[in-house]
């Protein structure tokens, strides 16, 4: 079984997809089940007692998991000083606390069965240092540094972590950015050229599969940095 | 049967499950489920630190003895949860002695 975290929508949506259609058998973690055709579990990634019972709920389901993808996030694009508070605390809760709580929380069902990859996700803005980008990158510079130490706390029980760090791929996330700004952002990769949600869920795909086993707590950049 | 028959069998069941768990047949199982984790190769006491300068267990062993001790509890009937506020404070920890994880595991059988 693999679960994905925002599976509903943008990214997570797409690798649900891509997983489906690949014959996996997957499970979304969405704040609202409704309307979803997928199997899925209502969770809210910010809240520690709502990702804990779905990770009991996950396991009374006895099935081995293969790997937890946390794509769930938001964005905010804002220079830091006309960031207002409340914007401040959800990109942290959501980006950085959320991702922790789904490792921690999920991660004993995996060291049981010493076996399992975490994929978390962060984004090309952390490498870039974007401007007016500061506390949305703050948050997923803490993802990459958390991906980092709980890789080698898992390392022992077999347990693979790493972290994509998508550029600008069009969702929901991009809304308000313009095509010049893209633009500057491709410019400083190494391949500049604008990936698609498909380039993510190939890359997902790669550090599920027992092809990269001998990759862990490693931050990929899409394009390059 | 009625209704309320029905749930005093179930409460009388309940309570049967807590006096199964004392305190004493926690700390058998925690010192047998930690022995099992070293192999046999140290004695286990009751006042054994599990964290800390002084423990026996890296904490990778410390792990697997909550992973084993949550597969217990589940076989048991209930639920036992080591991740909690309680498990990881400094000053309370229940990973601070073998008796006090004994302790822990005793109280949650009870909830």
């Amino acid at each position: 079984m693999i679960i994905v975290t925002g599976a509903n929508r943008g990214m997570g949506q797409a690798i649900t997809e891509r997983l489906i259609e690949k014959g996996e058998d997957v499970i979304g973690l969405v704040r609202n089940s409704s309307g979803l055709k997928i199997n899925a579990i209502e969770c809210d990634v910010r809240d520690y007692s709502s990702v804990k019972n779905a990770s009991k709920e996950v396991k009374r389901m006895k099935k081995s998991i293969k790997a937890f993808i946390n794509v769930a996030g938001v964005a905010s694009m804002n220079m830091a000083v006309t960031t207002d508070e409340s914007s401040v605390q959800k990109l942290i809760q959501t980006n950085l606390v959320g991702t922790i709580y789904c490792c921690q929380l999920f991660a004993p069902l995996m060291l049981r069965q010493k076996q399992g990859s975490f994929i978390n996700f962060s984004t090309i803005a952390v490498a870039l240092a974007l401007r007016g980008e500061s506390v949305y990158a703050a948050s997923k510079a803490g993802v990459e540094s958390f991906t980092r130490t709980f890789a080698r706390e898992m390392a022992d029980f077999n347990v693979r972590v790493n972290c994509i760090a998508p550029g600008p791929i069009r969702t929901d996330l991009l809304r308000g950015i313009t095509d010049t700004q893209i633009e500057k952002i491709i410019s400083q990769q190494i391949i500049q050229k604008q990936f698609q949600k498909s380039d993510v869920c190939d890359l997902v795909e790669l550090l599920i599969d027992e092809k990269a086993k001998s990759l862990s707590g490693q931050v990929l950049n899409l394009g390059g940095v | 049967m009625p209704v309320l028959g029905f749930l005093k069998v179930q409460r009388l069941t309940r309570l049967t499950i807590k006096k199964t768990m004392n305190i004493d047949q926690a700390k058998k199982i925690v010192i047998s489920v930690i022995s099992k984790i070293l192999e046999g190769k140290s004695k286990i006491t009751e006042d054994m630190q599990l964290i800390g300068g002084e423990s026996l267990l890296d904490s990778m062993n410390l792990v697997e003895v909550c992973i084993a001790l949550e597969d217990l509890a589940d076989e048991q009937g209930f639920e036992f949860d080591w991740t909690s506020e309680a498990a990881m404070s400094k000053s309370h920890s229940m990973f601070r002695s073998v008796a006090a994880l004994a302790q822990e595991f005793a109280n949650q059988s009870e909830v």
